[in-house]
């Protein structure tokens, strides 16, 4: 399991403060933190308005790189963001993301061509997110087919299927676990990974429902997800989840974890 | 007209049987079909205060809009005059175009609606043109523009750029979604901007001059 660390979001109230007054110990930290716990990439999202995030955005990166070397996954639309950041990152980053709609796969998509990076994969396009997971797969589908045609080959393509919340459509979990089970039907090479706790939006207590569907989804096939690294709980799912699934050898993994006290609540 | 407790606490308990039955019996007996959206409402208000409160959720928010809209269907043959209740103002309510998120949305129309206002949702991805179309056609005097990504932002400048191009100046136009703040109230040219349902109701009631 790849851990995308979420928490470096300028969407978020206290990133965006430390974004607008230079906070670099806030950042680092946040950084740091996440890196200890195991996250693979650090996703970096100024959150700005297009004007200002280049310019914010590679403070974030410079901010970062002084601290951790842990390779970054750059999340934004804005292609002018995305190249000055690029211009300055130390290893090879994550692009965030690119998806069906025309202007996206324009506009970024040459991008993560231009610099081999590996990229996060949207099942949307300009007419939406599809409801059934059959038409999640058309978009998937048409976006493997570019991707391929540019040469990037299908293990460096994260593919998301795209989770909404279950206070909204009770079978919301259903058609993400079912395409991603295509995927990896049809793409096995390729990565899956899941902004996950969109699917507990609206209801109480969302915790409890994203760590279970850690679970489920990590049975249907995810290896990647953009969560919060610092949640032990979730942490701890993850752990089990692989050792239940077959891919932990006479279970070492978590008895170590067991010892090194990430089991404990 | 005095209130049927009963009626109300099932709507609010979302015991759906029970409350269609009673609206069923009640109907029935020859009730005032108006006394009985008039519980809704209240039902209605109560939801609304206990989702605000945090003691209510998104899904129950449409569970009660489903009770409501069978109750309507039931009551709607029964009224013999077209009794419009008397709305308080004309909102045009909509996610820019390029963003697609819907629930925040949802929720501030379904709450801008209890309180009393004709609400047109446009839905997501909204392209100017087609807010401004809606505003003449309905004659609306408040825009609602909702957006999660930053991304949303230009579409939203351009949204009220639109308005204003067509004449349309003493619309009130209110923004809201994800980090919305003054600064990008200023950046957009929205007349006001707000974090939660609540702040869009009370804006809304302020423009058209009730409270």
């Amino acid at each position: 399991m790849q851990v995308i660390g979420e928490k470096i979001n300028g969407t978020r109230k206290r990133v965006a403060q430390a974004i607008a007054e230079r906070d670099a110990e806030f950042i680092q930290e946040l950084a740091q933190k996440q890196t200890q716990a195991g996250a693979a990439w650090l996703d970096v999202n100024a959150g700005t308005m297009p004007r200002q995030e280049p310019e914010d955005l590679v403070w974030l990166i410079e901010t970062i790189q002084a601290v951790v070397d842990t390779p970054l996954c750059l999340d934004s639309a804005n292609p002018r963001a995305l190249e000055k950041g690029i211009a300055v990152v130390n290893k090879t980053p994550m692009i965030n993301s690119i998806s069906g709609e025309p202007a996206r796969l324009q506009n970024i998509l040459p991008i993560v061509v231009a610099h081999g990076c590996p990229v996060i994969a949207l099942a949307l396009d300009d007419k939406g997110i599809p409801q059934q997971a059959e038409d999640r797969m058309v978009v998937i589908r048409e976006l493997m087919s570019r991707t391929r045609g540019q040469g990037i080959e299908d293990h460096r393509v994260y593919i998301d299927p795209l989770a909404m919340t279950i206070s909204t459509n009770i079978h919301s979990a259903n058609i993400t676990l079912e395409t991603m089970r295509l995927v990896r039907r049809e793409f096995p090479q390729a990565h899956l990974t899941l902004g996950l706790s969109n699917i507990s939006f609206g209801l109480p207590a969302r915790a409890r429902i994203n760590r279970t569907f850690m679970a489920l989804a990590m049975q249907a096939g995810l290896d990647s997800a953009i969560i919060d690294p610092l949640d032990r709980e979730m942490r701890a799912v993850i752990i089990t989840t692989t050792t239940l699934l077959g891919r932990d050898r006479h279970c070492l993994n978590y008895t170590r974890a067991y010892r090194a006290g990430h089991l404990e609540s | 007209m005095s209130n049927n407790q009963t009626l109300v606490d099932a709507i609010v308990d979302m015991r759906e049987d029970d409350a269609l039955q009673m609206v069923q019996s009640t109907l029935d007996a020859g009730t005032d079909p108006l006394a009985i959206l008039d519980d809704c409402s209240e039902a209605m208000e109560i939801i609304g205060k206990r989702f605000e409160e945090g003691d209510c959720f998104v899904p129950e928010l449409i569970m009660a809009g489903e009770v409501l809209n069978q109750i309507t269907k039931m009551v709607k043959p029964k009224m013999t005059t077209t009794v419009k209740t008397k709305k308080l103002g004309k909102i045009v309510f909509g996610t820019v175009e390029g963003d697609i998120h819907d629930i925040a949305k949802d929720i501030v129309a379904f709450m801008l609606d209890i309180n009393g206002f004709e609400v047109t949702d446009l839905g997501v991805d909204v392209p100017p043109a087609k807010f401004v179309d809606t505003v003449q056609k309905t004659g609306a005097t408040i825009v609602g523009l909702s957006g999660f990504l930053t991304l949303a932002y230009e579409p939203m400048k351009e949204t009220v750029n639109a308005l204003k191009a067509a004449g349309l100046d003493n619309v009130k136009i209110m923004i809201g979604g994800g980090q919305i703040d003054e600064q990008i109230r200023e950046y957009t040219g929205a007349d006001a901007f707000g974090k939660d349902a609540m702040t869009a109701v009370s804006l809304a009631k302020q423009w058209v001059g009730v409270n």
